[in-house]
């Protein structure tokens, strides 16, 4: 092909990443090295403002008020400030603090109360249980996704329909609707804690400690993304070669044997890639989190950003944020696409 | 959570004065009186003339972006106390003043309905609220209990309510919710009524790390004893379902929930449940809430008509639209009758309970806390240490705010 011909067909694609994501990555690069705000000065204002049943209340004191140019209108500060934003994001004062003096606070050894000193700084708690949640569902959700795989594949031909359909609903539902579902089922008084309670086990408080928190939002997680893997592996398992598992019968390989040499090794692309996909999906994790209130117990590096936006208004440290995302799932990818690269040396 | 709602046109068109040709874009936070007064704007639409509300909550990120553009989509906005500061700190906001002359009498505009900082009129006020006291009446009088008048008798009615065999826990409060703001707004009502501070008006620096903030904290924790275990995750339309079914018998909720209790279709305990200020923190001082006001406002980089704009907001919330849905909110306006459900809101003006502070620095200290006081209550560290982690996140966006 002629380098012409061959720009011209990459071109549309070329230019849609480039727009998509090489512009927005830049542009989160670039925010994050600065710094804006209005300028502001204190001056002493009085503020009016209605109680209730006709009376008002009139408060008199220093307040910030914008500093205006001479066209009137506020002056915008919009500074360079390196890598402050990253820095404060990630805490790097505290965390030396937490490294160096862990204090003792509790009568843990040395490690366990700089550990305890580090996950009570806001982003590595965050990303304490982001790392929990992609290590602890990656592997759930294919173990998942392949039994329920196996299983509706070994069932009639006429039942599979209704079942993919029937196992594929909790990814059809939207994240955020199928985590509220999930925690009106956990509330006080509500279905599961009501059934627990009417089975003897007495009452159960699913959102009042770190670990039933932790591991709700997990299986919510493997819940969620089991599906993916399904269809994925149960599309794979249709192109399994039938001589090979033939032959292994005859072999007298009983049906572990069969999956673990011959229908393992033939999904193990799609795997690997369920895995990729997965552990981006996972490092991502917000809704849950949201949804569940749960910050104090379970936060992540997804809803800080969420958080410093839309709470503190800091459109630059949540950039700084989301540039710590970014970072941290190539971190997560590298091991698993040295994987797939691997596997396909191995091949040619 | 994120709910949107565009607002359907109303079938009943009434002749809402205003022929003017053009499209106004309104942005509000969703709730009933919102999405009531949305309706009464989108009135007034016509083949020449567009009107979209948007009610979403999250109303605040949306606002923040637009206001600060160079031409805002959105030509007016609902706020309240806390939203209003930083927008106006930051001189976003249209000074109405003018417009507010021009019309006082077509709309019968009233002087409490108007926000002012300094001289600048900066928001219309339509309502008010304020968290208070919400009791059982059947068993306070079981019990033998007085409505308590500070949070150590408060504390000792939910002793005695521990032995009661019909709740589940004696006391709710919305110390869930996402963001921590919910949780964060109780400790300022009791860091107020306990003579703290948020922070320090000359010098912008934190202030509730005191021991004024400790004490309100630790108030906290032991109340928290009284509630669910799972207090955390539930926000006040929890703890208002809590208290509906039987489940509490206190709580601190808004003023403008009382009526729901008395709502058959929703509530297991139609006319047990009374009102009253909240308890005050120190003996004889203020009812430990604050007060708050809904309103609208129109920012400086409208793309649209603020002349018009305001019109729609001044036809919402006109003297007729408060006397057609009397008990729908705790409206600002004087022909408002105030009924049973807004007399203890009412009771916390006259016991001197303050408005909500502000100052673009309260909301970001009430961010700050929201996002650490958890960890007390938690049982993760102690109250002076979360507010001291409060005070340094404080520190932080305040100085990228330009604050400090």
């Amino acid at each position: 092909m002629k380098l012409r011909t061959f720009l011209a067909f990459v071109a549309p694609s070329v230019a849609v990443m480039v727009i998509l994501i090489a512009v927005p990555l830049v542009g989160i690069v670039y925010l994050s090295l600065y710094q804006s705000h209005t300028k502001t000065e204190l001056v002493e204002l009085t503020v009016e403002v209605p109680t209730f049943g006709g009376k008002t209340r009139k408060d008199t004191r220093l307040s910030p008020q914008p500093v205006l140019d001479e066209n009137g209108e506020p002056v915008r500060v919009w500074k360079f400030v390196g890598t402050q934003n990253l820095a404060k994001a990630t805490d790097l004062k505290q965390l030396t603090q937490a490294i160096t003096d862990p204090g003792d606070a509790s009568g843990r050894g040395f490690l366990g109360r700089m550990y305890q000193e580090v996950v009570n700084i806001e982003f590595w708690a965050a990303l304490e249980f982001t790392l929990l949640y992609t290590f602890l569902t990656t592997p759930a959700m294919l173990m998942v996704g392949l039994g329920l795989a196996l299983a509706v594949n070994s069932v009639t031909r006429q039942m599979r329909g209704t079942l993919v359909f029937a196992t594929l609903l909790p990814m059809i539902v939207t994240p955020i609707v199928s985590s509220l579902a999930v925690y009106w089922l956990f509330l006080d008084n509500s279905l599961v804690s009501t059934l627990m309670e009417y089975l003897g086990f007495g009452r159960f408080y699913f959102l009042a400690d770190k670990v039933t928190t932790r591991t709700l939002i997990i299986l919510y997680g493997v819940w969620f993304a089991a599906p993916f893997a399904f269809i994925i592996l149960y599309a794979g398992l249709q192109t399994l070669p039938l001589e090979p598992l033939e032959s292994a019968m005859i072999d007298g390989a009983n049906e572990w044997q069969r999956l673990r040499y011959i229908i393992i090794p033939h999904l193990s692309p799609l795997i690997t890639v369920i895995a990729l996909i997965h552990i981006m999906d996972a490092y991502r994790v917000f809704e849950p989190i949201l949804v569940f209130s749960s910050d104090v117990y379970a936060s992540s590096v997804q809803f800080l950003t969420y958080f410093v936006l839309s709470y503190e208004d800091n459109i630059h440290r949540a950039a700084a944020y989301s540039l710590l995302t970014i970072v941290g799932v190539i971190l997560l990818l590298i091991p698993v696409l040295r994987q797939s690269f691997r596997e396909r040396q191995v091949e040619t | 959570m994120a709910a949107v709602l565009a607002v359907l046109p109303v079938t009943a068109s009434a002749d809402c004065g205003i022929e003017d040709a053009g499209e106004v874009n309104i942005l509000t936070n969703f709730f009933d009186v919102l999405e009531l007064l949305a309706n009464e704007m989108k009135e007034c639409e016509s083949d020449a003339l567009t009107v979209d509300v948007k009610l979403t909550t999250t109303h605040k990120e949306e606002r923040e972006r637009a206001f600060e553009a160079s031409s805002s989509p959105y030509d007016g906005s609902a706020v309240a106390n806390s939203s209003i500061t930083a927008l106006q700190a930051k001189g976003q906001l249209m000074r109405l003043n003018d417009l507010v002359d021009k019309y006082r009498d077509e709309y019968q505009i009233e002087d409490q309905m108007l926000i002012r900082f300094g001289d600048d009129v900066s928001a219309i006020a339509f309502m008010a609220n304020a968290q208070h006291f919400f009791y059982r009446t059947d068993l306070f009088e079981k019990h033998g209990l007085a409505v308590p008048q500070t949070y150590g008798e408060l504390l000792a009615a939910a002793e005695v309510l521990k032995s009661e065999e019909s709740i589940s826990y004696p006391f709710g409060a919305a110390f869930g919710g996402s963001g921590g703001w919910e949780v964060a707004n109780e400790f300022v009502n009791l860091l107020l009524a306990n003579g703290g501070q948020l922070f320090d008006p000359a010098t912008s620096e934190p202030a509730f790390d005191s021991q004024a903030g400790v004490e309100a904290l630790e108030t906290m924790g032991k109340l928290s004893e009284y509630m669910s275990p799972n207090a955390l995750a539930l926000d006040f339309l929890d703890v208002k379902r809590q208290l509906q079914q039987g489940e509490v018998a206190m709580a601190i909720l808004w003023g403008n929930e009382a009526n729901g209790m008395d709502n058959a279709s929703e509530s297991v305990v139609v006319d047990k449940v009374a009102f009253a200020p909240a308890p005050a923190m120190v003996d004889g001082g203020p009812p430990a809430t604050t007060f708050w006001w809904d309103g609208y406002v129109i920012p400086r980089n409208l793309d649209g008509d603020p002349d018009l704009t305001f019109r729609l907001i001044m036809h919402a919330t006109r003297p007729e639209v408060v006397a057609k849905n009397n008990d729908a909110a705790l409206w600002i306006r004087s022909n408002y009758v105030p009924t049973k459900y807004a007399a203890a809101v009412a009771a916390s003006v006259e016991a001197n309970a303050p408005p909500y502070p502000m100052n673009p620095q309260a909301e970001i200290a009430h961010g700050a806390l929201g996002n650490n006081i958890s960890d007390f209550l938690a049982g993760k560290e102690s109250a002076a240490q979360s507010l001291m982690d409060a005070a340094a996140d404080y520190r932080s966006a305040a100085e990228d705010a330009g604050l400090l």
